[in-house]
């Protein structure tokens, strides 16, 4: 199986392999200022870490596009902005999303705490079918843990949530949580595009054209 | 988790916090200061610093550019001719008009800038404010770690911002978490941290406190507004950008209705830090040099040159990706055109709009300024306190977040034609625009008209040539 994300932001058809559907899904990345959510898509996206990513304002849009079998799952990804004054604006972002990652920073339990706020929101507010990860950040700095690997593993599964502990400088688990998301993803039956009024409906009109799409 | 116990705990917890943060700030680069040496990204000296200290990407040596040192002598001249108007300040003069729209030599933006904003005399006037709010700020500062986490990642390519807790760095943390007690009803909003970093590499601390203060809360900047919960001045100012790129550029508009790209999604930059890192920095300090004269106009006429001079790329670009890619990340690190042509174009855009009364969105609501005397101390209360470790959003969150919705399905139905609010306003009255208006707004489509190959090459007459003209106006009712 390839499992290799491709940079350069289109679905194209990846090197030799035989594509036959392309799947474009909408993911929200929420959670607390400083966690590592641009980070996270940073390195998810461009294979990079900078120690002096620069603090998002309102939010940052970027895609990519993972393999599975013979589908290549492309990633709208919106990296929101952390602070509390700009969730806000959230709801541009998260409505529609078929899939958010929720992330904290193993370091501080508020920024759990914070990630459970938004789980909830995202449960009362965005698709019903969304699929929710939590993503437990800066892994890399376990020394310093404050957040238990297992509270937070029993909290994912409780409220049915996709759960790993990841480090955007390391590398640990980044592209295995978007992998894992693009699995729990429906891929055959078009559920994945009934976002609520925004989406990217021409776009995806555009798709189809062009590839045997097989997100309706 | 118990109830009694909690709220004494995150009380505590937020006090320790905060405590910790300071401390930290107050040792500075004393190597008794734990600095993950994350946080300290090394660097290689050789690589090319720039003369406003951003490490570039890029090493020396660099390629000679021939016109370099004609520039320099003209700098020169303009330094002399500088110095003697500072001496003789005169803000309504025609002449520093002129010049200022030549651009301020980079010597002596320092002392121009603190003119321009007006801080000598507001510090006069103040005197003793800016230490008791730093006072203030180290027992009540609500935002502390929020400010910690920016000033950790503001600027950090440049020398004087390189080094976690150099003296710029504690500079940075002081104004931010003092002005939030100056100014409490603003706090603290990401994206002012890119201000007052602006305003660091010009001036010192105190300085660069009134300085933004200058820009939060006189009129002709007034940026409270676009900072605030809620943020009513984007808003409006979001609005009236959205309404030009329809009437002026409605083959654009399209454009970007098509792909979804609410402009939200790519000026949102241009509007709270005025153009920091969406544009080349040294551009961006000559769009600086005329927003400090002439404010929040500036802003308006940029964002619609930014688009008009990249049109043409743009209906190029087939998706939202590849749109914000360009607008935010390929035009901060080459904008493709000489600066002095961009400032052209701008200035004739602003004039432009100014006669077509489109210089500014309809007036604001009260809501967009200060409502409280500033530096006037109230106690936070404890979900102030608190902050972000409360579990549920606050009241004020929720009434925001539903009217954010409500913008988003507004937006989803507006296109050309509909743009009531404006049309009842008084800056164009009615559906009759009259022939005038026609004309100007033909003349902004198409005077500025350029072929997308001028890049870097710098032609004096081509802001006049119309070349690559456009009809579209003429599709559009008006
Ligand atoms: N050690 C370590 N540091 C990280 C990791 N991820 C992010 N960081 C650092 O944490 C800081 C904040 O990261 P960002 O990615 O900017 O955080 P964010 O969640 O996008 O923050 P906002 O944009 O303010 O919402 C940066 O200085 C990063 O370099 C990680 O996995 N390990
Ligand atoms: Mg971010």
């Amino acid at each position: 199986m390839a499992t290799t994300p491709r940079g350069g932001g289109t679905a194209q058809r990846p090197n030799g392999a035989s594509q036959n559907k392309i799947c474009q899904f909408k993911l929200v990345l929420l959670g607390e200022s400083a966690v590592g959510k641009s980070s996270l898509v940073l390195r998810f996206v461009k294979g990079q870490f900078h120690e002096y990513q620069e603090s998002t304002i309102g939010a940052a849009f970027l895609t990519q596009t993972l393999c599975i079998d013979d589908t290549a799952v492309k990633f709208e990804i919106w990296d929101t902005a952390g602070q509390e004054r700009y969730h806000s604006l959230a709801p541009m972002y998260y409505r529609g999303a078929q899939a958010a990652i929720v992330v904290y920073d193993i370091q501080n339990q508020d920024s759990f705490q914070r990630a459970k706020t938004w789980v909830k929101e995202l449960q009362r507010q965005a698709s019903p079918n969304i699929v929710i990860a939590l993503a437990g950040n800066k892994a890399d700095l376990s020394n310093s843990r404050v957040v238990e690997y297992e509270e937070a593993k029993q909290y994912a599964e409780e409220n049915g949530l996709l759960f790993m502990e990841t480090s955007a400088k390391t590398a640990m688990n980044v592209n295995d949580i978007f992998l894992a998301i693009a699995k729990k993803l429906p891929k055959n039956d078009g559920a994945g595009n009934q976002g609520s009024g925004q989406g990217r409906r021409l776009a995806e009109v555009e798709q189809n054209r062009q590839t045997n799409n097989c997100c309706k | 988790m118990d109830d009694d116990g909690t709220d004494e705990l995150l009380l505590l917890r937020a006090r320790e916090e905060r405590e910790k943060i300071f401390q930290r700030y107050d040792r500075g680069t004393d190597p008794s200061n734990d600095v993950d040496p994350w946080e300290n990204p090394s660097f290689e000296v050789y690589h090319y610093t720039d003369k406003y200290g951003f490490i570039q990407d890029q090493r020396l040596p660099i390629k000679h550019d021939p016109h370099e040192s004609r520039r320099l002598e003209l700098e020169v001249e303009r330094e002399k001719k500088w110095l003697k108007m500072l001496e003789r300040w005169d803000r309504s003069q025609d002449k520093l008009r002129k010049r200022v729209f030549k651009g301020i030599p980079n010597k002596l933006r320092s002392a121009a800038w603190l003119k321009l904003l007006n801080i000598p005399e507001t510090k006069k006037k103040n005197a003793g404010v800016y230490g008791r709010m730093l006072t203030l700020a180290r027992k009540y500062c609500t935002e502390t770690r929020q400010i910690d986490s920016d000033v950790n990642r503001q600027f950090r390519e440049n020398l004087a911002f390189r080094e976690r807790y150099s003296i710029k760095q504690r500079s940075l943390f002081n104004v931010l978490t003092a002005y939030s007690m100056y100014n409490m009803e603003l706090g603290y909003c990401q994206g002012m941290s890119g201000l007052v970093a602006v305003l660091l590499l010009y001036m010192d601390e105190e300085d660069a406190f009134w300085g933004l203060n200058t820009l939060m809360s006189d009129r002709k900047y007034a940026m409270h507004g676009l900072f605030i919960e809620g943020f009513p001045k984007l808003t409006r100012f979001l609005q009236h950008h959205d309404y030009l790129v329809a009437k002026i550029m409605p083959r654009l508009h399209k454009h970007f209705a098509k792909h979804n790209l609410d402009s939200i999604l790519y000026s949102l930059k241009w509007f709270f830090v005025i153009f920091i890192e969406r544009i080349p920095y040294k551009l961006c300090l000559r769009i600086w040099d005329i927003y400090l004269l002439d404010g929040e106009r500036v802003v308006t006429a940029m964002a619609f040159v930014i688009l008009r001079l990249h049109k043409n790329r743009l209906l190029k670009l087939k998706d939202m990706d590849a749109i914000i890619e360009f607008l935010q990340v390929k035009l901060h690190k080459d904008f493709g055109y000489d600066d002095d042509y961009v400032i052209r174009a701008l200035e004739h855009t602003m004039q432009e709009l100014k006669r077509l009364k489109l210089d500014l969105p309809p007036p604001p609501q009260p809501n967009e300024f200060p409502q409280r005397q500033l530096g006037e101390f109230i106690e936070p209360d404890f979900e102030k306190k608190i902050g972000h470790r409360k579990s549920v959003f606050t009241e004020n969150e929720r009434e925001v977040l539903t009217n954010v919705i409500l913008r988003q399905e507004i937006i989803g139905q507006t296109d050309v034609e509909s743009t009531n609010s404006y049309e009842n306003s008084e800056s164009v009255t009615g559906d009759a625009i009259s022939m005038r208006t026609y004309q100007s707004f033909n003349s902004l489509a198409t005077s500025l008209a350029l072929s997308t190959d001028t890049l870097d090459s710098y032609n004096e007459n081509k802001l006049d040539s119309g070349s690559d003209t456009e009809v579209e106006v003429e599709n559009t009712r008006l």
